[in-house]
């Protein structure tokens, strides 16, 4: 993997990208008097919409704002359809692969994984071996991390199949768009996404065998930083937001708590980890989960999207299986590429991410968000000795993967506008079908030269188009 | 040897109750080891039995009426059979190889079970560890609760058998042995020890082995098994929550006693 950069508005020669012409062309044209002010108005209207959600808590407002950034991530129609398909196949992949390892473990009795890096990961749950799902849907909704290397290839980073946040950016931002830049999408059809609610609400329903099921969305509640989300996804579809307190169990069936007496609950979006979710079979300290919860899941009373147990499927440490999952399940060759990974549990492996820790990026297998990761060539030599001490302590713990030089899109930054690194999450949607809205969310690492695109690691949202070719 | 089991738990609430729930493991399997002669719970209302994630019998117990006291019963006769050595199992005991809070290995467990054992993995590495446990970690009552993990028992050097437990199966699982908790009833005729009780198994030549690291037994020929998990939290006999109700007394009355010494008398 090289290290130049593929920048996705200009090619090398520095000429502009055919699909982002019509765009260049407008802010080309548009004052930068006015670009300024329409931004103010952005983080205004975002602001705006961040004071209506801590009405609802107190003045210790966990949220944050994440920076907007009005020039878009375009991809023309032709690729997308190329990215679509391999989120597809891999999402898919994924489902079987958990139906497989819950049931007959036949991927592991091929010798294609080894037994132990399943079953002893702290995302395996028992509770979950033999249980039948509907449909065989574990991940209902998973968001798939997507990152261009210098040839512009697509990687697959890492796959989210817990809770993925982020899908009320990707809808805000367009919205944000639309409402600043109504002339942009006159100009030119950008394949919409609106109707990704329903089309959630839709795939939620399908996840329960009965015909017209109570979903309700279920919050860890206000401090959690993806709140706004839930109650954005709750009010969108139309379904009640519920914490675990507003749920209750009797004689293994779920019922929330309403002004008009006990109603039973159907499917449940939960956004809210395992460990959470039943303080009588999990930890025994949570709050925010309901006792009884699980022993009503697994006598098939209610539905819990995502599944437990998706966490060993978009553990680290599997990551570099999914590949091969997908040979064997489906008998198709993947077509999103995954990175080159090492596992330290190795020792073979070891030593080479020893020996080269300034080129590589190092990751836990159980982390998540950026944190607990080195990124080699963007850090201090103390840093990486640090990082080398941690690996020898535990080096099953670690994964280690080239530097992707991620590509870059020109992005408004204080002097004006500079390519800033992004990558891509697209929200697939497991129900009836396997589908996704066209795009997802585009993520941009704000500052300078950086490549950890997370909102808690400063990284900023841009509206992610897909344009005719 | 025919135990018979009589226990009785009566939970006394200061205040009204609105609900309550809770997770019952008290129902014996009946295994290659343990036969169920007959059992019967009295529960404040019937309940369907299910299986939990570890294929325990479980019973899930919600009572939503205005309450203040559950009485929780369970009587029944169980044959033991005294001369099995260990049981077989069918699903893979690679996931008792987690670690979960209670049963993380600190270092000083760590350096513990890797001098007893060196490179043994073998039954005699384990009754060594067992026994070295027994000795480290003296019996005593009321030090520790139900929430002290294997490390801080270890550090305290005092406990009682689920920190007995819980220190093996960190030991164990650091060692790359499988390894699991289990709940259960023991017939004793020393007053000392609690009859209900905790021990251990370990996955060694593809089939469970019994370690009571509290009594240095490795035949578990006095012991009813109720539930088995990867600590006491998942194989505890009573895991539940309630709304309301302020204080609460729990008053359990365990009676383990063999046929044959009834018989006798």
């Amino acid at each position: 993997m090289t290290h130049t950069f593929y920048d996705e508005m200009y090619l090398a020669n520095g000429e502009c990208r055919s699909h982002y012409r019509e765009f260049t062309r407008w802010l080309a044209d548009t004052p930068s008097d006015l670009l300024a002010q329409r931004r103010r108005e952005a983080d205004l209207l975002f602001h705006r919409a961040g004071i209506t959600f801590t009405l609802y808590g107190d003045d210790q407002g966990t949220e944050r704002l994440i920076p907007f950034d009005i020039i878009p991530r375009s991809i023309p129609a032709s690729e997308w359809r190329i990215v679509e398909r391999g989120c597809i196949q891999r999402v898919q992949a994924l489902n079987l692969f958990l139906t497989d390892i819950y049931h007959d473990q036949r991927i592991l009795k091929a010798g294609i994984i080894p037994p132990e890096q399943v079953l002893a990961n702290e995302g395996y749950q028992l509770a979950m071996q033999g249980l039948d799902l509907h449909r065989n849907i574990y991940s209902h909704i998973s968001g798939v991390d997507l990152v261009r290397d210098g040839d512009g290839s697509y990687y697959v980073l890492e796959d989210n199949l817990r809770t993925p946040s982020g899908v009320s950016y990707m809808l805000e931002d367009r919205k944000m768009m639309m409402r600043l830049f109504p002339e942009l999408f006159a100009a030119q059809r950008v394949a919409p996404i609106n109707h990704y609610p329903d089309m959630l609400l839709d795939t939620l329903k399908s996840s329960s065998p009965m015909e017209n099921p109570t979903v309700v969305v279920l919050t860890p509640g206000r401090f959690n930083s993806a709140y706004f989300e839930h109650a954005f996804l709750a009010r969108e579809m139309g379904v009640e937001l519920v914490q675990g307190a507003d749920l209750f169990v009797r004689d293994d069936k779920v019922y929330m708590r309403t002004t008009a007496g006990a109603k039973p609950v159907d499917v449940i979006y939960r956004r809210l980890d395992d460990a959470f979710l039943d303080p009588l079979a999990f930890n025994p300290d949570s709050m925010l989960g309901v006792p009884g919860l699980l022993a009503s899941y697994r006598s098939g009373n209610v539905v819990l999207a995502n599944a437990v147990g998706t966490g060993v499927a978009d553990d680290k440490s599997i990551y570099p299986y999914v590949d091969e999952m997908i040979r064997f399940y489906l008998a198709e060759e993947p077509i999103l590429k995954n990175v080159p990974t090492w596992q330290c549990r190795k020792p073979k492996d070891l030593s080479h991410v020893l020996a080269n820790l300034p080129d590589l990026v190092v990751k836990e297998t159980q982390g998540s968000g950026g944190y607990g990761m080195l990124v080699g060539p963007a850090s201090t030599k103390a840093q990486i000795e640090e990082f080398r001490a941690r690996l020898i302590a535990r080096p099953e713990a670690y994964i280690a993967q080239p530097t992707l030089s991620l590509s870059t899109c020109p992005t408004f930054v204080e002097n004006g506008i500079a390519p800033r690194h992004i990558d891509l999450r697209p929200f697939v949607l497991s129900g009836r079908e396997t589908r996704l809205v066209p795009g997802g969310l585009t993520r941009v690492a704000l500052r300078e030269g950086s490549l950890v695109v997370n909102s808690s690691q400063g990284g900023g949202t841009k509206d992610t188009w897909i344009v005719g070719d | 040897m025919r135990l018979s089991i009589s226990h009785d738990t009566t939970y006394q609430y200061d205040e009204q109750v609105r609900s309550s729930i809770q997770y019952l493991r008290i129902t014996p399997q009946q295994s290659e080891r343990q036969q169920v002669i007959n059992w019967e719970l009295n529960l404040p209302r019937p309940v369907r039995a299910q299986r939990d994630p570890y294929g325990n019998i479980l019973h899930v117990l919600t009572v939503d009426v205005p309450h203040d006291n559950i009485v929780i019963g369970a009587h029944g006769q169980v044959d033991i059979d005294e001369n099995c050595e260990f049981e077989h199992e069918s699903q893979s005991a690679l996931p008792f190889l987690r670690v979960t809070r209670l049963t993380e290995p600190s270092q000083a467990l760590r350096e513990f079970a890797s001098i007893q054992c060196k490179t043994r993995r073998d039954r005699t590495a384990m009754i060594d560890l067992m026994q070295a446990l027994n000795a480290h970690i003296r019996y005593e009552k009321g030090v520790t609760s139900t929430e002290t993990s294997a490390a801080d028992a270890f550090a305290a050097g005092r406990g009682v058998c689920q920190d007995h437990t819980h220190a093996f199966l960190a030991c164990a699982r650091s060692l790359g042995v499988p390894s699991r908790y289990v709940s259960g009833y023991l017939y004793t005729d020393d007053s000392d020890h609690l009859a209900s009780h905790a021990w251990a198994e370990a996955w060694l030549d593809d089939a469970w082995y019994s370690f009571d690291i509290t009594n240095n037994l490795t035949l578990p020929e006095r012991h009813l098994k109720l539930a088995v998990g990867l600590d006491y939290l998942d194989a505890c006999p009573v895991r539940g929550m309630r709304r309301g109700g302020g204080g609460e007394q729990m008053h359990a009355h365990v009676d383990v006693s063999s046929m044959f010494m009834v018989q006798a008398q």
